[in-house]
Parts: structure tokens; sequence; C-alpha cells
């Protein structure tokens, strides 16, 4: 119930949900949260399973492993937070409590499946990012006692430190993720949507 | 307890959202052959035609989003189809369910036929929220159809399905026999969607004519040979198409549709004061136009006139009065 009533403190971006969130001994919360948003990313990012045909025990399997993989990711960009809010604004927190509450903050991302809504779907997408973004605003503000900028600052660098590590010495972990993505659905995922169709020019 | 007004509908609008969300799993597990689909080229493997028919025109009736099974057409998509078969005898006349990839009722469906069943029993005892429950259902499907994602999967099935009916009735592919497909509301968009695909399995001309169909700038819009869309102007649904889909809109000139508007391929065809559906809709029978006809009479001269390649303007109310 804890994780319930923090959960639904976060959605409504009630700073008191990370300030209680920090003070839990586990990261249980954090990362629960976190894997189940995960889960619900790689459902809603399923067309790719299902335009290559994925047999349903490895569509589960591809699930989980998307889950994981959202796992990792989500502790890169935590760390990545951490490093700017320790080098520029000099706070001292420690990065387990970053991890708590950048992982709260992922509460939005638990309807990540409505990515999956027909023509709607992108805007689902967007509007899971903002909100997600707002609740890590509030979630720095509180805990690391920032204003509403150091706080944007700190999410935003924290984002592009993330991408040019994604971009740089993340290629061959993404090459490895990608090859653990083959491996477990059983199939090359070549197809996407794009080109399962002949008519698919500009809409 | 009993939830407040403001409580009901939320639980509807999150209701709503969720069907959203679950709307694509029936076509993509389709595709990905959960539910049995077989990998075959419909064009080769399907059974050859036992008694090849003698019509000289096939036409396909997608159905409104107000259906759940091509036996559950209104009383006035009867009257339509049994007008246009008497004026058409030498037209073989089908019905589809479109609103389903395999062509499915969804009173037949595996394991939800009771709920829908129920819900048809509740909606003809005129409780107007099981046909709200069955509408939503059915423009999900026509979202997944208008949806560049799921599109390409929806449409290939659903014609499928249009190439193995036409086959059971005895049509042969590649003849050249022409095809007309006739999208009602949301079976506009369907049309649209799925005509590509049918077109390379059966290898004739199709055309689609849209009854106040709800459509987007589907990228199929290229490989029609024609379409004629029906607009009452007191049509406020076939409206939502060109609010809901950018790539209508004339700020757009090179989306599909606005392509396709320009190459002639698609035709506006003005009703008149014609609604949507029910009472003073396209297939009302008693309401009548300045020319003494009835506006089911009008819909039904305009899509003889398309298929017979007559004039249409001579069809419609203007041209006449």
């Amino acid at each position: 119930m804890v994780e319930l009533n923090l959960i639904g403190q976060s959605l409504a971006l009630k700073d008191v949900a990370f300030l209680e969130v920090v003070r839990l001994e586990s990261l249980r919360v954090a990362l629960l949260v976190v894997f189940l948003a995960g889960l619900s990313h790689a459902l809603g990012q399923s067309i790719v399973l299902f335009a290559n045909e994925v047999k349903p025990r490895r569509f589960v399997a591809s699930l989980i492993l998307g889950a994981l993989i959202y796992l990792s990711g989500f502790l890169f960009f935590s760390f990545s937070i951490w490093l700017v809010e320790g080098f520029i604004f000099g706070k001292e927190e420690s990065f387990k409590n970053m991890v708590k509450v950048v992982g709260l903050a992922y509460s939005p991302y638990l309807f990540n499946f409505f990515i999956l809504t027909p023509y709607f779907g992108s805007f689902f997408s967007v509007a899971l990012s903002l909100w997600s973004l707002a609740a890590i605003l509030v979630g720095l503000r509180a805990v690391l006692a920032l204003s509403f900028w150091q706080a944007f600052v700190c999410s935003a660098l924290g984002w592009v430190l993330l991408q040019l590590v994604n971009r740089t010495l993340g290629r061959p972990v993404h090459s490895l993720t990608r090859a653990g993505r083959r491996l477990v659905a059983g199939t090359k995922l070549e197809q996407s949507p794009k080109n399962l169709s002949k008519h698919q020019g500009r809409s | 307890m009993i939830p407040d007004a403001l409580s009901l509908l939320l639980i509807l609008i999150i209701a709503f959202l969720f069907s959203g969300a679950l709307a694509p799993f029936e076509a993509l597990g389709w595709w990905a052959g959960w539910f049995g689909r077989q990998k075959e080229d419909i064009a080769k493997t399907a059974e050859p035609v036992q008694k090849p028919s003698q019509a000289k025109h096939f036409v396909i009736f997608l159905t409104g989003i107000h259906s759940v099974s091509e036996a559950s057409f209104a009383r006035r998509e009867i009257a339509l189809l049994e007008q246009l078969r008497k004026r058409m005898p030498d037209a073989m006349i089908l019905e589809l369910f479109p609103y389903s990839v395999t062509n499915q009722a969804l009173t037949g469906q595996r394991f939800f036929a009771w709920f829908w069943r129920l819900a048809l029993k509740l909606k003809l005892s005129r409780l107007a929220f099981a046909g709200f429950i069955i509408n939503m259902r059915n423009i999900w499907q026509v979202a997944v159809s208008a949806d560049r994602r799921y599109g390409p999967i929806y449409n290939q099935g659903t014609a499928e399905s249009m190439a193995l009916t036409l086959r059971r009735h005895g049509y042969t592919f590649h003849s050249g026999t022409p095809i007309t497909l006739i999208g009602y509301s949301g079976g506009g968009q369907i049309a649209i969607g799925a005509a590509p695909y049918l077109k390379e399995i059966i290898q004739a001309p199709i055309t689609i004519i849209s009854m106040g169909g709800i459509m987007c700038s589907d990228p199929g819009l290229g490989a029609i040979d024609r379409l004629y869309h029906l607009y009452g102007r007191r049509d406020r649904v076939q409206r939502l198409g060109f609010l809901l889909f950018p790539g209508r809109w004339p700020l757009l000139p090179y989306s599909a549709w606005n392509q396709a508007l320009h190459d002639g391929h698609i035709q506006l065809v003005d009703m008149g004061p014609v609604d949507h559906t029910g009472k003073d809709g396209y297939l009302d029978s008693q309401q009548k136009l300045p020319d003494g006809r009835s506006y089911l009479e009008q819909t039904v001269a305009t899509i003889t006139a398309i298929i017979e390649e007559k004039s249409v303007s001579s069809a419609l109310w203007f041209g006449r009065s």
C-alpha cells in the first residue's frame, strides 16, 4: 500500500512523495516502478514483435528483457543527473537517493502501454514524457532543495550526457542489447511496421 | 454507494482509453499467427472457383460502426441493399463485417461472443449505452486501419477477407471484373485502407464509394482508381474525418488525400440536406428531397450511377430539381 500511495502522490506531482521515498531504506519502490514502466514500455512498442511474428512465449520473454534494458537505461539516466547535480550544483546527495527520486518520477511511464493506442499513440508518448519530466523536477526540487531552473538544468544536462554516452560509448552496449533481443525473440527482428507495406508513402 | 456523475464520466474515459490501447491486438495477433493465420498467397492458394459467377460487377458493402456482425445490419441498410439488388440485377452485392481483420463477427468471437451478444440484445431493446459500447469498439478498429503502424497489417487482413468473400461468391481473380466497395461511415476508412491490397490480389479495377465515410489521408490512396465521397450537408460525423486527420487539411497540399483530390481520383459528391444516420440520413426512405424522391432513393440512384458509370450529377437532387 505504501508503494501505491507514493506512486499516486508522485503522479499528482506532490513533493511529499519524493521526500518520503528517500526516507525509505530500500530501493524497492523505485526499481519496481521502473521495471513495471519498462514492461509497459515494451508492450507499447510490441508492434515490432508482432510484425516479426514472435511466438507468445518468446513475446513474454522479450517484454521482460525489454523491461530490464529499460531499467539499465534508467540507471544511466539517474547516474547522469547525479553527476550533473554533484559537479554543477555541488550537492552531496547519494546516488542511491537519486535512483529513488528519479525512479519514483518514472511513475507516469507506468502508462507507457497507451502508446499502443491507434492514431493517438505519439500524443501519449509526448504527454507521458512531459509528465515524467515534471515529476523529476518536483522530486529534484524537493530533495535537493534546488530552484525550478536548477532542477530543469540538472535533468536537461543529465539527458544530454546520457545521449552523448549513448552515441559514443554506448554503441557496443546497443549492439549487445540488439543481439540479446534477437536471441530472445528467436528472429532477426528485421520487419518494421513501415516495410510491411508497399503502400506506405506520405499520408 | 452510487458513483456520482463525475466518477462515472471518469470511468467511461478510462474504459475508452483502455479499449483504445487494446484495439490493435486482434490485428497484431492475427498477423503474428497467434490466432491461426495461414501464411499464404491468397491469389495463388485459394480454392479454385467451382461455379464462376456470371455477375458483371461485384459490390461489397461495408457496414457502419453500429454493427457487431454482417448479419446485424440495420433495417435501413437492408433496404439499401435490397434496392441496389433490384436496380442492378447483373451485379453481385455482398456484405462484409469490416471491423475485424478476419471478417469474424463479434458475436462469433472465441472468448467475448457472449458479451457482444448481450450488447446487441440490449441495443435492440433500445438501451443506448449498449450501442455506445459497440460503436466505441468499432471506432477504435477504424483508428487501427488509419494508423501508420497498424494500418498495413489491418488493411491486408481486411483485403484478404474481401478477396475470400469474393471468391466464395464465384469471383475469378485476374478476370478483370470490376469491384466496388461501398463504405458506410467507418467502413469508408476500411475501404480505402484495404483497396490497394485487394487490387494486388484480384488484379481488377476498384471503385470506392464512401457514404458519409470517416477517412484519413491514407497512403494507399495513391493506388486507388476512383473514390466517390458522398456527403450530406448536415452530416457532422463525416466531417470528423476532416477534423481528426491533418492530411486532409488544405494546408498540406502534398498529402496523399490532397494529391488524389488534385489528380481527380477523389470526387466529392454533395448529397444535399442529408444527415449521417437515422431520420434524415442517407438511408431515410421517408424524408423527401425537393425533387420528390426520398433520401434513400437519391442514395440508391447515385450509387447505381457510379457503378454503371453514368452521370452522377443527374442522380443528385440539384441535378434534377
